[in-house]
């Protein structure tokens, strides 16, 4: 599995926020792989980045700085880095490389999606056209008219609807005012599907795989519960045959049977389809059970990534720490007794001279530490 | 244990266009002093229901069928909008689940911070003073009808207002102290911060406020007890302003140094030891002597034998002998009120009820009923305070019921003469007529039956207890109500005061950077912030019961753990009540003492933590505990199947019997009672029945269990 081309690659993502002459790092040098077919869990408290990473990702910001791989190809890659560098260097070799470097960047973050699209269309002409060119008669029309369909499909192709996202909100992010049929179908038609019964076939296939039923179609969101509303929002994610499923805190605003609904659900789906997730949450407990891999945020750093069970078992980080002890647990005695770690990073950490970078401590497991915490952290785990 | 809030057999219904829904459906409950209640249950089992009932505010479609819900003496339910207003919010108060919602947008956020304070401590002020002159007053007067002899009886009258003298100066004295010493601790605080900041090299940004709040608090220390200003007022007023100016010039090694010597001083204060207020302030008032110059624990003894000796001894029998006296006459009282009772009793069960009878009846009872309230109890005693108005309601919807139910009957035969013609022609109407909405008068009969019934067995409870009274340590209890109330008396809320107490709050809460938070607006806010600020104002008043209705599920694990600890500190230090609804049981074990597990409008299993976590008995509960992952479930979660039932149309039998995979014939066709399984453990639940097959917990709990003790053992090891 590690020599595996991963499916996602996010490197040293940067998103800043400017409001008047106050920049606010929203996130700040964020790196991280996503494999295919895992469910790669992303924590912290609230404002830490975690959404703000999901959402760069799938384009819904322009992002400051950093590179975002998708299936090998640069989805995302922001240039102020760079530009910085650029004005700072004297060495005119180094510059024509920066300013080449920028170039390329830009031209993938406008043009990858149109790059993308040129590709279906080359690879639709190089199936169809010896088809049609041997085809006649009736044959020749079917063909043809199949052939212009697909065409039209793939020039509105966008590489990033493979990745869809599932939002916290299940009641703002369902428009009131379509029923669930239009909901669910937007993306397919968007995309230049016009046929009606294919379209119906999907939605209810989607509906059925979802748990719901057929004659839910017609109806309206505010007809449906909190956890049934969740579904539809699944439902409208799949259609697209999405690789990469962002799901942000898709099951915080749900009752706690429901959120069982939803997560078993999200289970199954990933079984059956291969889905890879990116799990957004903040409930510890829903994130360990759900996650292979999971990546602990804090004021827009990564802080520490690790396997689920190792992360939870050896926390290094003195984030995790803290972030640990204060899951509650349904076990009144325990819970009397509980000790919360509390973080203070100026207490915690001293970069006045050393700065932190992320370092690999165990194999797979990378901490956010300066030498002589490096230092520290590997003296620790010898001790285990 | 005092209880503080009693509901009993609550129905609340809600007037729909489909029909009526029943989101309560008649559950008890008692929340002792200093208790945490959690009330636990899916969205639409009625606790948001449970908790608006308590606080007043239902829907304008609600209809409250039957229940009481009492407080401090009164019916919650009954009780006038214009009295609720003295009890929401001030010992009352609710922390929203949405805190966008429950903030003013167009105020700044400290302005709603000290709103409460500001309108309440004025409030707080004049109560204080009625309860502290209306209780002395009482005492004085039972002191002196109970006195034996005429010297007796004029001292009765001279001890009252010598108490009152030298407990204002008790109160001054202690007020002033007070705030040298809050000043103290407080400036400790800060320097604590401000100094970890400068030795790190790195000064935030509210440094600035900080030091000015440092140097005002430690001008503020200076008192006698505290900070002696005979000793060191030259060098605190020094040191402060040195400290500002050399923060203004950017000279941290002095801050720091003069942050040092401040520290010193104000330790040495904040640790002396309190001298006795109390005594002191009866010393100072009236042997005209100065306080001779000891050590506080001499000086506090010597002040005690002084007390002793020259009054507390006197006013101790004295009160003593009130209150036995009182109570006697109490005792009198309650014999004739219960023989009013028994007479009354016939006429209110006559076949039909005479307006004028039962009226006069009411009005003489109400009286005999009134007479038999202690003069000298402190607290309000709620069957008896109860009695006359859920009497006058009960009889006022009697005699209401009467007149309306012939104008409802008549208008149904109407609709029903129209249904049938139109059946008779042959055709079938469209429509049908509704059943007719009577009051039912044998009810509200037996109702009235049962409030006399209640009453009387509560007297003779009263009389049967007569013996065992300490009338000793009742007397004590009621010296420390007046010195409370008197207290409270100087206890001023300025803008200033209420200003620093909100920013304390904030602290308090979690809040960064609360000076400059202070003053903005509600949207500045995150999700999380502005929760923390719904729970600074509702702690602003400091209530008697919080209601907390959902306040960390919309944040995150840290600060909700942080929240959740904050609540439970300040219940510990407040001996506040709370009332704690949620679906998460995660959170349950570590707030709660008591929980209550809801489903569809009724309480479906009542036990302490450790019940309901260890020992669950009813298949809701189990799958509640079994829906919800911990860090060690792999296998599948055990979602709950279906949805919960429409409350138009209750079921007949057990509501959860649809989703129950344990279910029995039985709960299809007959609610369950509930069943006592230990003390403090019940459930509704047929599995619990003699006859019923024994079923064991899902695994998964089970699982859970065991784990669970493995890690404690492991823990204690």
């Amino acid at each position: 599995m590690p020599d595996q081309e991963p499916l996602l690659r996010v490197e040293h993502l940067c998103q800043y926020f400017k409001a008047g002459s106050f920049v606010t790092k929203a996130v700040d040098d964020v790196s991280f792989d996503i494999r295919k077919g895992e469910v790669f869990g992303l924590v912290g408290e609230s404002g830490c980045g975690k959404t703000t990473t999901g959402r760069s990702i799938i384009k819904l910001y322009n992002i400051t700085s950093g590179n975002v791989y998708f299936k090998g190809v640069r989805i995302c890659a922001g240039t102020q880095k760079l530009k910085e560098e650029l004005k700072a260097t004297k060495d005119p070799a180094r510059a024509a490389e920066l300013k080449e470097q920028i170039k390329a960047a830009q031209n993938d973050q406008k043009n990858c999606d149109k790059e993308y699209a040129a590709k279906r269309v080359e690879e639709l002409k190089a199936r169809y056209e010896p088809l049609l060119s041997s085809a006649s008669g009736e044959e020749k029309t079917r063909l043809s008219a199949e052939y212009q369909n697909e065409l039209r499909k793939a020039k509105n192709t966008r590489l990033v609807t493979q990745i869809q996202m599932i939002f916290q909100d299940p009641i703002a992010s369902l428009d009131p005012r379509m029923t669930v049929r239009e909901i669910i179908s937007e993306g397919l038609v968007i995309q230049g599907e016009r046929d009606k019964k294919v379209i119906d076939e999907k939605v209810y296939e989607m509906l059925e795989l979802v748990g719901l039923v057929r004659e839910h179609a017609s109806r309206y969101p505010h007809e449906f519960s909190g956890g049934q509303r969740q579904r539809i929002g699944v439902a409208r994610s799949i259609i697209m045959n999405p690789d990469l499923i962002i799901a942000d805190e898709p099951v915080s605003a749900l009752d706690v049977s429901v959120q069982a609904q939803v997560i078993n659900l999200l289970d199954d789906l990933r079984e059956r389809f291969g889905l890879t997730i990116l799990f957004i949450a903040h409930d510890l407990s829903v994130v360990k059970y759900f996650s292979d891999r999971i990546g602990v945020m804090y004021y827009g750093k990564m802080v520490e990534l690790a396997d689920s069970d190792e992360l939870f078992a050896y926390p290094l980080h003195p984030y995790t720490k803290s972030l640990l002890s204060a899951i509650p647990l349904p076990d009144p005695i325990y819970e009397r007794k509980r000790r919360r770690i509390t973080y203070n990073p100026l207490a915690e950490h001293d970069y006045t001279t050393d700065l932190p970078s992320f370092r690999e401590v165990r194999p797979g497991h990378f901490v956010q530490c300066n030498e002589a915490e490096y230092r520290k952290i590997m003296a620790e785990i010898a001790a285990k | 244990m005092e209880n503080k809030l009693h509901v009993q057999d609550l129905r609340i219904s809600f007037r729909t266009s489909n029909g009526k829904v029943q989101a309560v459906r008649g559950i008890d409950f008692d929340l002792a002093k200093g208790e945490t209640l959690a009330i636990v249950g899916e969205s639409g089992s009625g606790k948001s229901v449970t908790s608006k009932a308590i606080l007043g505010i239902l829907a304008g479609n609600s209809i409250v069928e039957s229940g009481e819900i009492i407080y401090d003496g009164q019916d919650l339910l009954k009780i006038s909008e214009e009295d609720f207003h003295k009890i929401r919010g001030d010992k009352i108060a609710m922390i929203f689940q949405d805190p966008m919602s429950s903030l003013n947008p167009i105020v700044r956020i400290g302005r709603q911070l000290t709103e409460a304070m500001l309108l309440k401590g004025k409030i707080r002020q004049r109560e204080s003073r009625n309860n502290f002159n209306g209780y002395l007053k009482r005492l004085e007067e039972q002191m002196a009808a109970s006195a034996p002899d005429a010297a007796a009886k004029a001292r009765a009258g001279e001890s009252c207002k010598k108490f009152e003298q030298f407990e204002r100066k008790h109160t001054e004295l202690e007020a002033a102290y007070n705030m040298a010493h809050e000043g103290a601790t407080e400036a400790l605080d800060d320097i604590e911060v401000i100094a970890f900041e400068l030795e790190k090299n790195t000064v935030a940004k509210g440094a600035a406020d900080r030091i000015k709040d440092i140097a005002r608090r430690s001008r503020e220390s200076l008192n006698k007890y505290v900070v002696d200003p005979d000793r060191y007022k030259s060098e605190v007023e020094s040191n402060a302003s040195e400290l500002e100016r050399s923060f203004r010039a950017k000279n941290y090694q002095a801050v720091l140094k003069n942050l040092y010597r401040l520290r010193e001083i104000l330790t040495e204060g904040a640790a002396r030891p309190e001298p006795n207020f109390f005594r002191m302030g009866y010393y100072l008032t009236f042997s005209g002597k100065p306080l001779p110059d000891k050590p506080v624990d001499q000086l506090n003894d010597e002040l005690l034998a002084y007390l002793q000796k020259d009054f507390m001894d006197d006013f101790l029998a004295d009160g003593e002998r009130a209150m036995a006296w009182s109570a006697a006459q109490c005792r009198e009282h309650i014999r004739t009120a219960m023989d009013a009772l028994e007479k009354a009793r016939p006429v209110f069960a006559a076949e039909t009820l005479d307006k004028k009878l039962c009226t006069d009846t009411w009005k003489s009872l109400s009286d005999a009923v009134k007479k038999t309230v202690d003069p000298l109890a402190i607290t309000k005693d709620s069957v008896v305070y109860t009695f006359s108005p859920s009497m006058k309601s009960e009889l006022d919807k009697y005699f209401h019921g009467i007149k309306a139910n012939v104008d409802i009957l008549r208008k149904h035969e109407k609709e029903q003469r129209k249904h049938d013609a139109i059946v008779a022609k042959g055709k079938k109407p469209d429509w049908e007529v509704a059943e007719a909405a009577v009051t039912d008068l044998e009810l509200i009969k037996t109702n009235l039956a049962h409030i006399i019934d209640r009453l009387t067995e509560h007297y003779r409870g009263l009389l049967d207890s007569a013996g065992a009274q300490d009338y000793r340590a009742e007397t004590i209890a009621a010296i420390d109500y007046l010195r409370d109330n008197a207290s409270g008396i100087v206890a001023k809320v300025t803008p200033q005061l209420a200003r620093q107490r909100a920013i304390k709050l904030m602290e308090e809460v979690g809040i960064s950077e609360p000076h400059k938070r202070y003053r903005q607006y509600p949207f500045e806010f995150s999700g999380g912030m502005r929760q923390r600020i719904v729970i600074a104002i509702a702690l602003a008043a400091n209530p008697d019961i919080l209601i907390c209705d959902e306040p960390t599920t919309a944040l995150d694990v840290t600060i909700q753990s942080q929240i959740l600890e904050l609540i439970n500190k300040l219940k510990a230090e407040r001996k506040l009540s709370v009332i704690f609804i949620t679906h998460d049981l995660g959170v349950v074990a570590n707030m709660a003492d008591r929980v209550a597990v809801m489903y569809a409008g009724k309480i479906v299993e009542y036990g302490t933590s450790e019940d309901i976590f260890y020992h669950a008995a009813h298949p809701y509960t189990w799958a509640l505990l079994s829906s919800m992952p911990d860090l060690d479930t792999n296998e599948k979660l055990t979602a709950i199947p279906g949805t919960p039932p429409n409350m138009i149309y209750p079921p007949k039998g057990d509501a959860f019997a649809p989703r129950n995979k344990y279910a029995m014939e039985i709960d299809f066709e007959e609610q369950p009672p509930m069943f006592q399984i230990s003390d403090t453990h019940y459930a509704a639940t047929w599995l619990l029945h003699p006859d019923a097959p024994k079923v064991d917990p899902p695994k998964a709990i089970l699982d859970r269990i065991a784990r669970m003790n493995r890690r404690r053992e492991a823990q204690d090891a």
